[in-house]
Parts: structure tokens; sequence; C-alpha cells
């Protein structure tokens, strides 16, 4: 999914919203007219009342058209909106006579149509834009009467308050969808993955199992071609078999790290619920058998095999290594490191240490080399 | 089990290319090829009139499952042994199936040889285990003994745990033997019985499932949900 489209999930996400605040600054637009009406005959000047509740339509119209039909709306024009609607609510300052701004407290000719940017300025910037919005409002609302009383500063806390719900519910909706995508997309990558795996298991894998099989049986260099075709099939395999790398709160499952390292020679065995331990531990345990596998190839002979076994005991994770080659002789893991080179032996001890737990080695001539690691876990994810 | 003549098998795979060769490998080394189905509806009929010995049956039959054809058969069908032959990987699906009846597993990279091998062992009543399906058996085990307090949930004996562990390190049964100082057979039969107990708590469990969720229609019922 492109970056257009996730935004255009956000933008449907908010078109509820949109549609309220046009709503609303149609209704109080109504509102004002109807205060106009009825204090018309008292005002310092009518005519210009008259004409601010036409700019106010005008305004009201333009903006809801953008509000309406735009695919995203810029800042710059929330920002024009909320100055013409400070200037608006300025105008009343001519209509209104000074014993009605000061003494009666007649409303403003804007009245309350004067939410509705605050509104605006929520659904476009989230909590802080709305409440930013709501403090511009009630300041010029201060600055038009000239002064400063109870009823001037309740309608500046619920200007600011209203900012900040809907401002919150925007924050919200934008979050929800924002999930709700990675959500479907995080759906349509495992279904593409399972029709990948059903896909290769029809074709791919049919065939190179049975190529490895007649392979070996026909011998030669027929042989040798089904020993190619078994390795791809095992690895192949392994890629299908392993589940997606997923992370959860830092804490990742250790099983399918392991299980790309399955081989022909090396089997890979897990239990069938997920293993989930620190993310950090998972790599380095999965870096060090793969150091244990390798040196296994390296030293245990050509033929040998190597079998990993991962258990979960609750308190503390498993991790056995087992190889049939020739075994480390005894003295020889000693004196490499006592050479000063780290050896296989140093590197893995090391590595265990630090994540707090124990490695166990039993080795010998001909029965091969078995490392047993425990690491103390935090418990098993349920 | 038959007691004489040679074993009969079935083989269910819904390719065809792997369907006909395991086939003739099998006739080739003198095994009764009885039948051969490509899903698992046909699967569970066919086995129903041929009463093979051993069902070699894949999981993966295109839309279908072979865990509840596993299942149908290895409780309709006493003297019918399933051994799961797989490409899938060994993940739970293998589990599934072996809890569902099956006696064992095999992957389908496995050699001509350790097929006849696990079929033979297979019609002999004994468990063929992979290493990578004791690991999944040994935490299934560990789960149940995780969860919540339940006291019908089967556990290993000590030597049970430790064959098991054994087996996904990769020893045969004859290594295990020599290692814990047992008989072969001892061996063998403490890996079937790790099988046993999950297969017969599994039984218990579909059972009370169907009880509390009123379906007990007999053992035809579909009761996977």
């Amino acid at each position: 999914m492109t970056r257009a489209t996730a935004g255009s999930v956000r933008k449907d996400a908010l078109k509820p919203l949109w549609r309220a605040s046009v709503l609303l600054r149609v209704i109080t637009l109504l509102f004002a007219a109807a205060v106009v009406v009825q204090h018309g005959g008292e005002y310092a000047s009518a005519a210009l009342a008259w004409v601010t509740i036409a700019a106010m339509a005008v305004w009201t119209l333009a903006t809801s058209l953008v509000y309406l039909r735009m695919d995203r709306v810029r800042l710059w024009f929330t920002i024009v909106d909320l100055g013409l609607c400070c200037l608006l609510m300025s105008a009343s300052r001519l209509v209104l006579t000074d014993q009605q701004r000061t003494v009666t407290a007649v409303p403003l000719v804007t009245t309350i149509w004067v939410t509705a940017v605050v509104a605006v300025g929520a659904v476009r910037s989230g909590m802080v834009g709305g409440t930013a919005f709501g403090a511009v409002v009630s300041l010029f609302n201060y600055g038009v009467r000239g002064y400063v009383d109870t009823d001037l500063t309740r309608d500046l806390v619920l200007l600011v308050g209203i900012g900040f719900v809907v401002g919150l519910a925007s924050t919200t909706s934008k979050q929800s969808a924002e999930r709700l995508a990675m959500a479907m997309r995080a759906e349509a990558a495992t279904a593409e993955r399972e029709r990948l795996a059903r896909t290769i298991h029809d074709s791919v894998l049919q065939v190179l199992a049975r190529v490895r099989k007649r392979g070996r049986e026909l011998g030669g260099e027929a042989a040798e071609l089904a020993e190619l075709a078994g390795r791809q099939e095992v690895a192949l395999r392994a890629l299908v078999a392993a589940a997606p790398l997923e992370t959860d709160n830092g804490r990742a499952d250790l099983r399918p790290r392991l299980q790309v390292l399955m081989t022909d020679r090396h089997q890979v065995s897990v239990p069938g619920t997920p293993v989930m331990v620190a993310e950090s531990a998972a790599a380095e345990l999965a870096f060090l058998v793969r150091e244990a596998l390798e040196n296994v190839d390296r030293h245990a002979g050509a033929t040998a095999r190597a079998w990993v076994l991962l258990e979960d005991l609750g308190a503390e994770i498993v991790l056995s290594v087992r190889d049939d080659g020739v075994g480390i002789p005894a003295g020889r893991l000693a004196a490499a490191e006592s050479e000063g080179r780290l050896g296989i032996a140093r590197s893995i001890r090391g590595r265990v240490a630090e994540l707090g737990g124990s490695v166990h080695l039993e080795t010998g001539p001909r029965v091969g080399t078995e490392w047993e690691i425990r690491i103390p876990n935090a418990g098993r994810a349920r | 089990m038959t007691t004489s003549g040679p074993v009969s098998v079935m083989v269910v795979d819904d390719h065809p290319m792997w369907r006909d060769g395991v086939a003739r490998d099998l006739a080739e080394r003198g095994f009764d090829v009885r039948a051969t189905a490509a899903d698992a509806t046909s699967a569970v009929r066919i086995a129903r009139t041929v009463r093979p010995d051993v069902v070699l049956m894949d999981l993966n039959l295109g839309a279908e499952s072979g865990v509840d054809a596993t299942r149908e058969i290895t409780s309709g069908l006493t003297g019918t042994r399933v051994l799961v032959l797989s490409a899938s990987g060994e993940h739970s699906d293998v589990l599934e199936a072996v809890k569902a009846g099956a006696s064992g597993y095999l992957v389908k990279s496995a050699s001509a040889e350790e097929l006849v091998d696990a079929v033979g062992r297979t019609a002999a009543g004994d468990a063929v285990f992979t290493a990578g399906l004791a690991g999944l058996v040994l935490g299934e085990y560990r789960r149940m003994a995780a969860g919540p307090e339940d006291t019908t949930a089967p556990r290993l004996t000590e030597r049970e745990t430790e064959v098991l562990r054994l087996v996904a390190k990769g020893l045969t049964a004859r290594q295990i033997a020599d290692r814990l100082v047992l008989s072969h057979r001892t061996v063998e039969n403490h890996v079937q019985s790790t099988l046993r107990k999950l297969q017969l708590h599994n039984r218990v469990e579909l059972a009370r499932y169907a009880i509390e969720h009123g379906l007990d229609s007999g053992p035809d019922a579909n009761l996977d949900g």
C-alpha cells in the first residue's frame, strides 16, 4: 500500500468530523441571523450587521466547499479561516452601541458561529490545533468587548474545551484508521505468504522431493543432482514453514529464527506454540546456534549431522545442539583458548553469560558433541 | 493388523506424481497397495471399504486437511493405522494429526528405505517419530503442564521425558537404549506411550466439547471448531 492511499484512509476517517463542522457552521449562521433580527432596531448600524451576516453566509459556503470537497485540507487555509472569523467578530465593534457591547452584553453579530472555526482547527490539527484556535477566538472575544468578566471567561473555557475534545476525537480516529490500515496490510501480507506457501508446496516442493528420491535410487551423477535438489527442498521447506518474524512489545518468537537454519543435515525441533523471549535474546540465540552449526560443518566431519532442540520450560529456555561427528578431543578447547584464539566454546560461553544463562558441553571421540544452553526467561506468553 | 500376508497400504495425496511414485516404490518392495486417494472425503470412504493396515496420509490435500480424515479413519477402523507423510514442514498440523490418532510422521524427503521401514514399523504397532515430531510432542506436554490446573491433562513420566528429548536430539531407538541402558523394546514402548496418552486426552477433550455444545451425534460428527 502506498503513502497516498494511507493518507486517503486518514482523510476518510475524518470525513464525518468535517461534515459535522460544516453542519455546525450552517446552524450557527442561522442562529446569528435570528439574533440580528431580534436586536436589529437597537444596533448602532443595522446595515453593517446585515453586511456581516452576508459575509458570514458567503464564507460558510466557501469553507463548506473546501472542507467537504478537498482531499487534503491545508493548515494555511484553516488559519485564513480563523483570521476571517476574528475579523468578522471585530466588525461587531461598529455594529453594537457601547451600551450594548459593555453593559447589556448583547451578543456579537457572529455569536456562537465562531465555535465552528474552533472545530475546524481541532479536526485539522488535533488537540493542539483545537486548543489553540479556541484560545485565539476567546482572546479576540475579550478584545472586542474590551473588558474581562466571568461570562467572557466562561466562554473561553467552553471554546478551549470544545477545541480540546473535538481535537481528541480527531486524533483518536486518525490513529485508529492508521492502525486499521496497518492491520489490513499485515493481513494482506499473511494471505500472500500463505498463497505462496501453498503454491510452493503444490509444485516446487513435490518435484524437488521426487527428484531427490529418485535420483538417490539411480545413483551416480543422478545421485549428485538429487543431493542438490534435496538441499534446495529442505531450505525451501524451512522458509515456507517459518512463521513471519513478529515482535510484540520487544519480545519475539524464537522458533522462526531457528527454523530458517534447517537444512538436510541440520534438523531443528521446536514446540508447536510460540516461544517468546526478549528480541535481543532471540537474535543472540539464533546467531549462537548458527555459529554452532557452522562449527559442526567445519570440524565434525563431512557426513556429520546436527540436531537443534528448543524447549520452553516457562522460567527458562533450553537449547540443545547435538552432532554425531568426530567430537572434540579432550584438551583441544582449552588449548585453543590458552593460545588466545577465540574458540567457538569461548564465544558461546561469553554470549550465554551475557544473557545470564549457563552452558553444558558434552563431547568425546566418536560420540559427537552436545551443547546444552539454558537461558532464564521472564515466562511464557499466553 | 493382518496376521499373515503382505502389509496392505493405501496412499492419500493430492499430487498425482507423488502418489503414484510412492505407490510404485511400496509395490516394488512387496507391499500390497490396495488403493490411492486424492482427497480427504474419498480417502475416508475408500479406507472403510478396503480396510488397509496402513494409510499413508498427506496433510495438505488442496482445500482439505488430512487431520480430519486421520481422525475419522483411526476412530472408525480399529485395524488401520495412519502414518503421516507430509512435506508441509514439521508444524502444528503434524501435531494435530498425531493427536487425532496418527501413529507417526515421516517427511516426504525421506529415502525409500526409510519409508519402507516406517510403514513396516507402523503396521507392527510402533510409533514412528522424527526428531521434529518429538520436539512438538514435548512442547505439547509442557504447554498442558503450564496451563490452568487440569487434572485430566496427561503428564510425562521422567523416563518418558528423557526418551522423548533424546529422540528430539536425533538419537535412534537403538542409541537411546544403549545410552539409558534399556532394552530396545522398552524405548519403543515409552515413545508409544507418549503418543497414546496424547491421543486419549484428545478424544476425551473432543467428547467433553461435544457434550458441552450439544454435539454428541456420534463419531462421524465434525468436531473441529
